[in-house]
């Protein structure tokens, strides 16, 4: 179920950044993406049953663990995002500055 | 028309996702373990083992600040280029407090003022367990920065220090490399593990992955901050 | 000495150059001299990292491909940065990163740290972009460069699901073994590395950059970046996915309206700077077919020919936009006659893309063509044996056609227009127009070099 949650969320933000017009609004949707995809990695790895990847005291004699791979990629891969988010609203600023308005339909351009 | 066109494309998206995921016979949706991927090695110890070939408790630690460390050290890279980015567009020589026509009351001043430390200790108690509990220098270094944000909110003529943040984002930065050619030096690969890895699920275990994960708390606790003083702050005209 | 030290010196440089900004200029310099003298002295062996074999660990892949994409894309970016550092000294922490980013890409052995190296030299792209002034137009390149890194993401996991592996080799043995299967995620690989390459229907951002971009900007995205993402296209089209039959089909027609769109708009256009970039998109387009139908070795030595060309026309048409203000090839006429041996070398550059003999152009163009008609040249496409020939044939006459118009333009005899040029972009200008000369002239050995690319079994890259 896990992944349909996330193709969901896929559609939804490729829906947003096709159809909105206004600066912020395409970052969400480039989040809303992101968070999609982050979700479709983490379950990949995921099966029935699983422990979290982790050596416990308590931990059985042949762990059946998930896949703990994709989880460390899901780490980098949000990492990224923080930082592409960053530079995006940081731009939307510089953009605000230049034209005193954050709707794309406004600004005279393109 | 160009709404439908758009929903068009996502459903196409999503159609296409779930049907290559079902043609897939040859790993199924929810299988019953990795037998089969590469992440069966990743797992290869256990707990209380002497010296393992990989030391943290934590798996995915052990994929992310060894196995696939070079990744790690491309996505510090990352946070370090956006961060400088978000400064280079921003920053000024001359810069003062953006105002937001918003002023804290005394609630807000005190209740921070107590939660700074909680939070600030947090962050740095998760990024030091990195290895054996889920967390680590990542989530470690946000939480530092939040409590960076918390000041920023209480106070509205507060600044950090960014200078005393570039130091330290440059020096733990260098440190993660020169650590990386050390290994390359002292044992035969570029960021190779050459401590000895200790006792699977001791706190001072896994060789040289606390230093790495404390240096990457370090890292993104300082960027992260960087950019909200950034973000909270305006050229003076 | 091993490869990972042309990653790890320009990180460290980065990380440092932000405390002492003023050497970083120097620092800059000083590290992409490095990064392009190191490729000839370092092992020619792959690099493990970690202490971990691939595929548990991640490698980096040393071979004759790398090895000629290193040395072509750093000695590029060292004469771009020696230009233009002068005039960004602000940016040079950034460009660091995105020399260990490039570097990154032409050597990773593994498709999860690519698409990291892409983030990185993608995001480096987009500050260098800021330099032009127009956040909104740099904004919409990161939106573009960000899904298509997104795509590129999820068509690597759905692979990653069904074979269980992130590593370059062992991926090209599984696509091999399960073709049918893998279409959907390259697919969407494809259309994720088709952004930054430029490719037909994803390269609106394109305009919006180039068309603004200034000495630095233009000459780093149009000839570094460029140059560097056709190869990587190269790597996993040669080495990872072998497409053949219908999927092969499509892609390649794609390409091929991508060439004759690029080519038509460039002819339309009449400004120097969009007939330049559009002409690169035509390019892009033509290097991507060319790896795509197999032809690898001469595909790699396009890129870097139009790489070298690009750099001088760009570098050229910025140079006069800011002198003179306006990119109007009306505008710009007669620049040349008072500046000849700019001129001079903008028409070998152009000539050269053209694929005039005498130029290094040309013996890429020919042997490409000549490629086609070989003997042992299967085609994996029905009709594919001429059909490509003759696209590229047409993109030729067209860019022959709008580059006369350009250059006549340019070479107007009355004119008032003075521009000054540095004496060392002036110099690096006229040596890399030597350099087209010289390997246009020395025919046989570049086509001995091309050669020895490829192993006896036909299979370009891996060893």
């Amino acid at each position: 179920m896990l992944q349909f949650a996330a193709i969901i969320l896929l559609m939804l933000g490729l829906y947003g950044l096709l159809t909105q017009r206004n600066v912020i609004k395409i970052i969400i949707s480039l989040n809303i993406l992101e968070i999609g995809l982050n979700l479709f990695i983490i379950s990949v790895g995921y099966f029935e049953g699983g422990l979290a990847p982790i050596f416990t005291s308590e931990t059985p004699a042949n762990p059946n663990f998930v896949d703990p791979l994709p989880q460390a990629l899901v780490l980098t891969a949000i990492v990224i995002g923080v930082g592409t988010t960053a530079l995006g609203l940081a731009l939307a600023r510089k953009i605000y500055q230049k034209y005193g308005t954050l709707n794309l339909d406004e600004m005279g351009e393109n | 028309m160009k709404n439908f066109l758009a929903l068009l494309a996502a459903l196409g998206l999503g159609v296409l996702i779930i049907l290559s995921l079902q043609n897939n016979t040859l790993f199924n949706e929810y299988g019953e373990d990795v037998t089969g991927r590469d992440s069966e090695e990743y797992g290869d110890r256990e707990y209380g083992e002497e010296n393992p070939a990989s030391g943290p408790a934590n798996i995915v630690t052990s994929i992310v600040a060894d196995f696939r460390s070079f990744d790690t050290l491309g996505e510090i890279t990352v946070l370090f280029v956006s961060s400088l980015g978000v400064a280079l567009l921003l920053g000024g020589t001359k810069q003062k407090r953006l105002d937001l026509g918003f002023h804290p009351n005394f609630m807000l001043r005190i209740g921070s003022k107590a939660l700074f430390g909680i939070i600030l200790m947090t962050g740095v108690y998760v990024t030091i367990h990195g290895h054996l509990t889920p967390g680590g220098g990542f989530p470690g270094g946000a939480m530092i920065a939040s409590s960076m944000l918390l000041l920023y909110l209480a106070d509205d003529t507060f600044r950090a220090k960014i200078k005393g943040f570039k130091i330290l984002e440059s020096v733990a930065g260098s440190l993660y490399v020169l650590i990386g050619i050390a290994g390359l030096f002292f044992a035969d690969y570029f960021l190779e593990n050459f401590l000895n890895n200790g006792v699977v699920g001791d706190l001072l275990s896994a060789g040289i992955i606390p230093l790495i994960y404390v240096l990457i708390g370090l890292k993104v606790g300082s960027e992260i901050s960087g950019v909200i003083d950034n973000f909270l702050t305006e050229e003076v005209v | 000495m091993s490869a990972i030290l042309l990653i790890a010196v320009p990180l460290l440089a980065a990380f440092i150059s932000i405390l002492v900004k003023k050497v970083s200029p120097y620092l800059l310099l000083l590290v992409s001299l490095f990064a392009l003298v190191y490729p000839f002295f370092m092992d020619m062996s792959d690099v493990i990292i970690g202490g971990f074999d691939s595929p548990i660990g991640i490698n980096l892949v040393v071979n004759k491909f790398a090895l000629t994409s290193l040395i072509a894309v750093n000695g590029l970016f060292f004469l771009v940065v020696a230009v233009n550092i002068a005039q960004y000294k602000k940016l040079s922490s950034i460009l660091l990163v995105a020399l260990a980013g490039l570097n990154g890409l032409l050597l990773t052995g593994d498709l999860f740290n690519l698409f990291v190296f892409i983030e990185i030299s993608g995001i480096a792209a987009y500050l260098i972009t800021t330099t032009n002034k127009k956040p909104l137009q740099t904004f919409n390149y990161l939106v573009a460069g960000t899904v298509g890194s997104s795509l590129y993401l999820l068509g690597l996991i759905i692979l990653y699901n069904m074979s269980g592996t992130l590593n370059m080799a062992d991926m090209a043995t599984f696509v091999e073994g399960n073709g049918m299967y893998t279409l959907f995620p390259f697919l969407l690989m494809f259309i994720g590395l088709g952004v930054e390459a430029k490719l037909l229907p994803f390269n609106s951002w394109v305009k919006g950059i180039l068309g603004h971009s200034n000495n630095l900007s233009g000459a780093m995205i149009a000839s570094v970046y460029a140059t560097a993402i056709a190869l990587v296209f190269g790597k996993l089209l040669a080495g990872v996915f072998q497409i053949e039959g219908t999927l092969a089909l499509i892609i390649a027609l794609v390409l091929g309206i991508t060439i004759l769109a690029g080519e038509a708009m460039a002819y339309a256009s009449t400004k120097a700077r969009e007939i330049l970039l559009y002409s690169s998109i035509a390019q892009a387009g033509i290097v991507i077919l060319l790896f795509t139908v197999g032809l690898g070795a001469w595909a790699t030595f396009f890129a870097i020919a139009n790489g070298v060309s690009k750099f001088i026309l760009f570098g050229v048409v910025n140079r006069l936009t800011e002198e003179v203000g306006s990119d109007e090839m009306d505008q710009l006429k007669g620049s040349f006659v008072n500046n000849k041996l700019i001129g001079v070398s903008f028409t070998v550059a152009a000539l050269s893309i053209l694929g005039l003999p005498l130029f290094f152009g040309f013996v890429v163009k020919m042997n490409s063509l000549i490629g086609f008609f070989e003997p042992d040249f299967v085609s994996n496409l029905p009709g594919g044996n001429f059909i490509f020939p003759i696209i590229i044939l047409v993109a030729s006459v067209i860019e022959g056609v709008y580059f006369v118009k350009l250059l006549t333009k340019l070479w107007y005899k009355d004119s008032d227009v003075k521009v000054n040029f540095t004496p060392l972009f002036k110099y690096v200008v006229v040596v890399l127009a030597v350099a087209l000369i010289v390997f246009g002239l020395f025919q046989g050995e570049v086509e001995e070099l091309v050669a020895s690319l490829i192993n006896p079994g036909g299979v370009f890259i891996w060893n």
